[in-house]
C-alpha cells in the first residue's frame, strides 16, 4: 500500500466516520444559536450597542472586532458556516456511500445457521414444551403469515428457523440522508439562479423593476400594474383583517388575462405567479399621489346613484341640487380625543374620513363624512357616500425567483416519508429452534424488544389455538 | 368564557400530583384509580373548554379552519398540556403503569402556571392575515403533538437517569436532580404565585418567593429553593425503590423515552420544520430565513438528530442517551417560550 492510499484512506474514513457527524451537529448547531442572539445584518452601531449592554465600552468594540472577523452579523452567510454545512454534506455523501453496499450485500447473502451458544446469549428467550410432530409446518405457516420471510437450516441441534421482517426497511436511513442533500441542493439552486426582491407600487400606477435586498434594481420584461389596493380592518381597531392588491401584468403594452380575466387578486397567503416570479402580499402604505381622487356615491330623491370622483379642494355639483361641494381636508383614521377635538389615529386607512364643504348661492355648511359611519352620510343635500381615497395608498409586494423550489419540496416528502419507514417500521429478526420437546423463541435485539414480545405472543398463542 | 373552563381543567391536573404521591406511598389501588380519574376528568373538561373557544372563535371568524384555538401562545401553551395528558393517559392505560404521573402533573401544572404569569392574553383575538392559512393548523398542532411526546420522554429520560446513576457526584446525576428540584420548586411557586396575585394582569412569575420584593422572603425561597435540590440529590436513589416497586425498571423507562422521541421526532420534523417552511414559502416567499424561531427549530432537531444516531450507529445504552433526551427536551421549551420571550423574531404568536 502506498503512502497517497494510506492518505486516501485516513481521509475517507475521516469523512465516513458517524464521529463527525455528531462533532457538525453540534458545531452547526452552536454558531446557528450565536447567530439568534448577536444581532444579524444590521450596522456596526447595533452591534456595539447590543454588546454595551452587558460589557464596558472597551470590551464592546474587542467584541465588535471579533464579530467583524468571524462575520458574525451575517453568520448564516459567513465562509465558516458555509464551509460547515458543506462538510456536513460531504459528510452525509461518504457515509452513506461507505455504508450501503455493505447493507446491500446482506440482503443478497444467504444466511447460515447460528451456533447454539450465540442464540444462547439473545436478550428474549420463549420457550414451548411438550410440542406435536407436525409443529414446523404450522409455525412456518404462522411466520408467512405475519410477513416474515422464512430460512430454515438443520442443525446438530434440532431445526433453526430464522424468520426477518421489514428488513428492508434499513434502506429508508438512505432515503432520508439523501433527501437531506437534496434539500441542499435546492437551496445551492435558490442562491445561485434565483433573487428576492421588493417593489412598492403606488395605487394606479404601475412598475417594471423590483428592488433586490441589496439595494439594486431587477428589471423585470413586463410591468406590474396596481389598480386598486384595499385593506380591511377589524371593527374598532387597528389589526387588519385583509388586505389584498388588484393587478393587471402588462406586457409590450398588452394587457395579459389569466382565466379570461385581466385583473389578478393578491393576498397574504396567496402569492400570484408569472413566468416563474412569485409575487406575495408584504405590507402597504399610506401615500398620496398627484392623482389621488376621492369617490363619492350620491344617492338622489329617487335612490338613483351617482359616482362622483373629485381631487382636494376640486369642485363638484350635487345633482338634482343646487350646491357645489369639495373636499377641504381629509382624515385616514378620524379619532375623537377626550376635549372632544378631532384627530388623526393613524397613517393607515382604518376609518378614512372627509371634510366636504357644500356651498348653496353663498351658503356654506361643513361636514364630516366617515366611510365606515352611515349615519354620517346624511347631508342637507341627500345621502352622500364616502367611498375611499384612491391613488394614496401603495401596495409592497414580495417577488421571487427561486429554481431550487421543486427540490425543496420533494426533498422535503422523501425527508418524512425516510423517516416514518425508519421508525416506524424496524427490522425484526427471530430465530426459533425446534428440538425433539421443545420449541424456543430468540431474539437478537433489545432495541425493538416490546413489538417483538408481542409477536411472539401472539405466534404462541396461534400455535397454541391449533393445538387445542 | 372558555379560559375559566380551561382553568379548572388545570387546577384538576394540578390537584392530581398529591393524589399520585398519596398512591406511589400508600400503594392502594383506589388511590391509583382517582389519581387517574382526577386526570382524566381534566382531560375532559379541558376538550370541552376548547370546543367552547372554538364556538368563541367561529363568532369572530365564521370560519371552521381559521376557529381551530392554537392561533396565539395561550392556547398553544394550553393544547400542549392536553397533548401531554392525554399522550401520559394512553401510556397509562396501554403499559397498566401508574408511574410518573405525579412528573406530569408537575410538568402541566408549571404550563398552566405559566399562561398565567407571564402576562399572556388569553382573550380571544381576530386573526392577523399572515395567520389565515390552513397551514397554521397544520404546523402548530403537529408541532405541539411532537412537543408533548418529546415532554413524556423528557420526564421518563430524567426518571431513568436519576434512578440508573449510582455516583452521587456525577454530572448526569448532579444536572437531573438539581433540574427535578428546581421543577418541584418552580411547581409550588407557580400555585403561590397564582393564589396571592392582586392583579393577574401585571403579576410576574416567582413573584411570591424567590422575585419578591421583599428581600426576607426572597432568600427564604432560595434557601428552600436549594434545600428541595439538595433533598432530591440525597435521596434520589429512594426513587429507584419506589418504582421498581412498582415493576417499573429502567428497560421500561429507557424504552419510553425512546418511543416518545420515535414518535416525535417524525412529526416534529413534517410538522414543525416542513409545514412550517411551506407556510413561510406561501406567506413570504421564503421557506427558510434563519429567523431566531426558525434556527433553534433546526437545532432541536439536530439534538434529537444527534440522539438517534448515538443509540443506533455508536451503540449508546443507558443513562447516556436519556440525558440527551433531557437536554433535548431543554432545547425545545427554549425554541418554544425562550425564543419569544428573549429574542425578536416573526413567531411573535401576535402579542404577549
Amino acid at each position: 500500500m502506498s503512502k497517497i492510499d494510506r492518505w486516501n484512506e485516513k481521509i475517507w474514513n475521516f469523512f465516513a466516520s458517524v464521529d463527525l457527524a455528531i462533532a457538525l451537529f453540534i458545531i452547526i448547531s452552536i454558531g446557528a444559536a450565536i447567530g439568534t442572539i448577536i444581532p444579524q445584518q444590521t450596522d456596526p452601531e447595533a452591534i456595539v450597542r447590543f454588546f454595551s449592554k452587558f460589557l464596558p465600552p472597551v470590551s464592546a468594540m474587542k467584541a465588535y472586532e471579533i464579530v467583524n472577523l468571524l462575520d458574525l452579523n451575517n453568520l448564516y452567510h459567513s465562509w465558516w458556516f458555509t464551509f460547515l454545512l458543506f462538510m456536513f454534506a460531504l459528510n452525509l455523501i461518504v457515509c452513506s456511500t461507505d455504508r450501503l453496499p455493505s447493507l446491500l450485500k446482506s440482503f443478497k447473502t444467504s444466511s447460515h445457521p447460528l451456533p447454539a451458544q450465540v442464540l444462547e446469549k439473545m436478550p428474549i428467550k420463549k420457550k414451548i414444551d411438550n410440542i406435536q410432530p407436525n409443529i414446523l409446518d404450522k409455525i412456518n405457516g404462522i411466520l408467512k403469515n405475519k410477513g416474515f420471510s422464512i430460512h430454515v437450516f438443520e442443525t446438530q441441534e434440532g431445526i433453526q428457523i430464522q424468520a426477518q421482517k421489514w428488513s428492508k426497511t434499513r434502506l429508508a436511513v438512505y432515503l432520508t440522508h439523501l433527501s437531506i442533500l437534496i434539500i441542499l441542493v435546492g437551496t445551492l439552486m435558490g442562491t445561485f439562479w434565483g433573487f428576492r426582491g421588493s417593489m412598492n407600487i403606488v395605487e394606479g400606477t404601475g412598475l417594471n423593476f423590483a428592488i433586490s435586498d441589496s439595494g439594486k434594481a431587477i428589471p423585470l420584461d413586463f410591468e406590474v400594474r396596481c389598480d386598486k389596493f384595499e385593506a380591511e380592518y377589524y371593527e374598532n381597531s387597528s389589526i387588519p383583517k385583509a388586505y389584498r392588491s388588484y393587478i393587471r401584468i402588462l406586457e409590450n403594452g398588452q394587457v395579459i388575462k389569466f382565466d379570461n380575466k385581466e385583473n389578478v387578486i393578491i393576498e397574504v397567503n396567496q402569492p400570484f405567479s408569472y413566468k416563474g416570479i412569485t409575487f406575495y402580499q408584504a405590507s402597504y402604505g399610506f401615500q398620496p399621489s398627484e392623482h389621488a381622487e376621492f369617490r363619492f356615491t350620491y344617492f338622489d330623491k329617487t335612490g338613483k346613484e351617482h359616482k362622483i370622483n373629485a381631487r382636494f379642494e376640486e369642485k363638484f355639483n350635487i345633482p338634482g341640487t343646487s350646491a357645489i361641494a369639495s373636499v377641504i381636508d381629509f382624515s385616514p383614521a378620524l379619532g375623537i380625543d377626550e376635549q372632544g377635538k378631532l384627530f388623526n389615529m393613524d397613517t393607515n386607512m382604518i376609518n378614512p374620513a372627509v371634510l366636504v364643504q357644500f356651498d348653496d348661492k353663498g351658503k356654506k355648511t361643513e361636514q364630516w363624512i366617515l366611510t365606515r359611519i352611515p349615519e354620517t352620510w346624511v347631508t342637507p343635500y341627500g345621502k352622500l357616500k364616502f367611498n375611499e381615497l384612491w391613488g394614496a395608498q401603495f401596495t409592497g409586494l414580495q417577488i421571487r425567483k427561486d429554481p431550487g423550489i421543486p427540490l425543496i419540496y420533494i426533498g422535503s416528502i422523501f425527508l418524512c416519508i425516510g423517516l416514518f419507514i425508519s421508525l416506524f417500521l424496524r427490522p425484526i429478526t427471530l430465530f426459533v429452534t425446534i428440538s425433539k420437546d421443545n420449541l424456543i423463541f430468540y431474539c437478537p435485539s433489545s432495541k425493538t424488544s416490546l413489538i417483538i414480545e408481542k409477536q411472539i405472543n401472539e405466534i404462541i398463542n396461534k400455535l397454541k389455538g391449533e393445538n387445542i | 368564557m372558555s379560559y375559566q373552563t380551561i382553568s379548572i381543567a388545570g387546577l384538576l391536573y394540578i390537584l392530581a400530583m398529591p393524589i399520585y404521591i398519596v398512591y406511589v406511598l400508600t400503594k392502594n389501588n383506589k388511590v391509583g384509580y382517582i389519581a387517574t380519574a382526577t386526570l382524566s376528568f381534566g382531560a375532559l373538561i379541558h376538550i370541552y373548554g376548547f370546543i367552547q373557544r372554538f364556538k368563541e372563535m367561529y363568532a369572530i371568524n365564521h370560519s371552521i379552519m381559521r376557529s381551530i384555538p392554537i392561533t396565539n401562545l395561550y392556547e398553544s401553551l394550553i393544547f400542549f398540556v392536553l397533548c401531554l395528558i392525554v399522550g401520559y393517559l394512553f401510556i397509562e392505560w396501554k403499559y397498566k403503569k401508574k408511574s410518573f404521573g405525579v412528573f406530569i402533573s408537575i410538568v402541566a401544572g408549571i404550563t398552566i402556571g405559566l399562561t398565567d404569569l407571564l402576562g399572556i392574553s388569553k382573550e380571544v383575538q381576530p386573526l392577523v392575515p399572515a395567520l389565515k392559512s390552513n397551514w397554521l393548523l397544520a404546523h402548530v398542532t403537529l408541532s405541539f403533538i411532537s412537543y408533548a411526546a418529546f415532554g413524556i420522554s423528557f420526564i421518563t429520560g430524567l426518571l431513568h437517569v436519576i434512578m440508573e446513576s449510582q455516583d452521587k457526584k456525577s454530572f448526569k446525576y448532579i444536572f437531573s436532580t438539581t433540574l427535578l428540584g428546581f421543577m418541584l420548586f418552580m411547581f409550588i411557586s407557580v400555585i403561590i404565585d397564582i393564589i396571592t396575585a392582586s392583579n393577574p394582569k401585571t403579576v410576574k412569575i416567582f413573584h411570591s418567593t424567590i422575585g419578591n420584593p421583599s428581600v426576607f422572603i426572597s432568600i427564604i425561597s432560595w434557601m428552600i429553593l436549594i434545600f428541595l435540590i439538595f433533598i432530591t440529590w440525597k435521596f434520589g436513589h429512594i426513587l429507584n425503590k419506589i418504582l421498581n416497586s412498582f415493576k417499573i425498571d429502567s428497560n421500561f423507562l429507557e424504552d419510553i423515552t425512546y418511543k416518545g422521541i420515535a414518535f416525535g421526532f417524525p412529526i416534529f420534523t413534517i410538522g414543525g420544520l416542513v409545514f412550517g417552511a411551506i407556510w413561510a414559502d406561501q406567506a413570504w416567499g421564503r421557506y427558510w430565513g434563519w429567523d431566531p424561531k426558525e434556527t433553534w427549530s433546526l437545532i432541536t432537531w439536530f439534538v434529537y438528530a444527534f440522539y438517534f444516531h448515538a443509540k443506533f450507529i455508536r451503540g449508546w445504552r443507558g443513562t447516556k442517551t436519556s440525558m440527551i433526551a433531557v437536554v433535548g427536551f431543554i432545547v425545545t421549551i427554549f425554541t418554544y417560550l425562550g425564543v419569544n420571550l428573549f429574542l425578536s423574531g416573526l413567531h411573535s404568536y401576535g402579542s404577549m
